[in-house]
């Protein structure tokens, strides 16, 4: 037992704080477990959550300080048992979960070391079952996908409480990701249009005598029914818990899963120090660019293209050939594995250590694409207009991971003048 | 309700108009003191991010001042700058932000008054278009 308590007083101690700011003493809170968990699904209607201070995450493990010791099959459990081990999804798509079954043969690593706690998508589990652990009972917990109604906000401070370590895993988990691109409406916008105006939805919305939505509450014979709440404002798992590590991707990569793993059995197996709070596991200081083994000739476009209207050349910087990639603003150690397929990177790893967010940096290295014409001085305004254009979508494109921590975060109304 | 008061703030390239809003100044040129000026080397040194921020953080509006075309110390600075601006204009447009928020202009070291008008001019346009949209209870 002797590691896990240590890493509790280690780790546990220091994350404690915001747990306590939550009025739950750890030993209190051990008998009827639920005490804060309870109450908290009943969040006002649409109120984005608590946003709490958290560290901008800027320490990166390379991944010579961290080499993976990890083998596909570990001698045993760890000397002092099994330690216990949780994965959940907040908005996400499922991607993050299988991501972790990606690894191959090395998923056996996570059973020799690790019980399972609590996996709802590869097995059952309850949450009464989890809220009868006590707090920080879970030696780590990957959470991926977005805060983005009530039931995500509830299950992820619940996990928080009662893991010692929580990683926030994957695009979604660490700056809202594509989930986080429904910053751009609000939650009346969107229901009106998944709900009355999809062709599908509006053929069976026809038939009925009024609209048919879900409503947040229910009174059926049986008693009251309750759904979660949506939020008007999609949040990274940071800007509602304290995180320990993070873990980047979409879905994390093998190479990165496998740091983390390797981190973890080096900590667990041989008392090797864990990486410092708020590293970015797997992910280097470089950008994309560096790790891209295609040649780049740094040449100027004139037109943006998509991969599937040229011959992509396989050899060639995807910019070079018009393709819009967001690799010089994207964070490396993925190893490229879609620009070297012929597609651009989409820039799932995040905004590097050195700017404060993805999409501003991806604009700059966008703008400096396009060639100083011979007679730029004379031309109007419009003329670069036209030209920019050729940029479609570039809030979008940009800020495809991360707009719900971008400087702005999400869709402003003008209200007019006077 | 008292009267919209509007910050604004200002990038000035180091080689023009920052010398330019000084010539204003020398000048004793009337204008509204609704504007923070920040120094930059070049107008290409403002990057997207320091708009978005002053944004972000409750600006009203932002301007950033150049040299003319051809005359960029840097030789292509400002032709870089307006490119990002463009772009940049198109981000705002979507996030919901009235584009005009953002201006670029081109002031010379020599134009004090062209600094007067455009700022004035500037300032009318954000007192017309209201508050930032992103401060709480605008």
């Amino acid at each position: 037992m002797s590691f896990i308590s240590k890493l509790k007083e280690k780790f546990f101690k220091k994350v404690g704080d915001k747990i306590e700011d939550a009025a739950i003493k750890p030993e209190e809170a051990a008998a009827p477990a639920a005490a804060e968990a309870a109450p908290a699904p009943e969040a006002d209607a649409g109120a984005a959550p608590a946003i709490v201070d958290s560290p901008v995450p800027q320490l990166v493990s390379d991944k010579a300080l961290f080499p993976p010791e990890l083998k596909a099959i570990l001698p045993g459990p760890p000397p002092g048992g099994k330690i216990k081990f949780a994965h959940y999804w907040g908005a996400g798509c499922g991607g993050c979960d299988v991501s972790l079954l990606d690894i191959r043969e090395k998923i056996l690593t996570v059973n020799d070391m690790a019980e399972i706690v609590f996996w709802p998508i590869a097995m059952d589990g309850k949450v009464k079952d989890l809220e009868a652990l006590d707090d920080g009972e879970i030696t780590v917990t990957l959470f991926n996908g977005a805060v983005r109604n009530s039931e995500n906000e509830h299950m992820l401070k619940l996990l928080r409480q009662k893991s010692t370590l929580l990683v926030s895993y994957g695009a979604c988990a660490m700056w809202g990701g594509m989930p986080g691109l429904a910053n751009l409406h609000n939650t009346e916008e969107i229901k009106k249009y998944v709900y009355t105006e999809t062709p599908t939805m509006k053929a069976f919305q026809d038939t009925q005598p009024s609209p048919v939505i879900p409503q947040e509450k229910y009174q059926a014979p049986e008693g009251e029914l309750h759904i979660p709440v949506l939020y008007d404002t999609v949040v990274a798992a940071d800007d509602v818990v304290d995180v320990d590590y993070y873990v980047p991707g979409c879905p994390p990569q093998q190479t990165s899963i496998e740091v983390l793993l390797g981190a973890l059995v080096g900590h667990v197996y041989n008392g090797a120090d864990l990486p410092p709070k708020g590293t970015i596991i797997g992910a280097s200081e470089k950008t994309l660019c560096e790790e891209c083994p295609r040649k780049k000739e740094n040449r100027r476009i004139t037109k943006v293209v998509e991969p599937h209207e040229i011959d992509v050349d396989p050899d060639l910087c995807l910019m070079d050939q018009g393709i819009l990639c967001m690799g010089p603003a994207t964070r490396a150690g993925c190893g490229s594995p879609c620009t070297m397929g012929g597609q651009p990177c989409r820039g799932c790893y995040g905004p590097t250590g050195a700017v404060s967010e993805q999409g501003a940096s991806m604009l700059t290295a966008v703008a400096s694409l396009f060639p100083v014409l011979d007679n730029d001085a004379l031309i109007d305004e419009d003329v670069i207009i036209d030209i920019m254009s050729q940029v479609k979508d570039p809030l979008g494109y940009f800020y495809q991971f991360t707009l719900a921590k971008s400087l702005i975060k999400r869709a402003v109304k003008e209200k007019g003048g006077k | 309700m008292s009267e919209f008061d509007p910050k604004i703030i200002a990038f000035c390239c180091n080689w023009c108009s920052y010398a330019g809003a000084d010539g204003a100044g020398v000048a004793r040129l009337q204008m509204p003191t609704n504007f923070r000026i920040i120094r930059t080397m070049c107008s290409a040194r403002v990057d997207p991010e320091h708009i978005l921020r002053s944004l972000a953080k409750g600006a009203d509006g932002v301007i950033v001042l150049g040299c003319h075309p051809a005359d960029c110390h840097y030789i292509g600075g400002n032709y870089r700058a307006r490119r990002r601006m463009a772009l940049l204009r198109f981000v705002l447009e979507e996030y919901g932000f009235d584009p005009k928020r953002l201006k670029l202009e081109w002031v010379s070291a020599s134009e004090g008054e062209k600094f007067q008008k455009t700022m004035t001019e500037f300032i009318d346009d954000i007192k017309g278009l209201g508050p930032n949209p992103i401060k709480e209870g605008a």
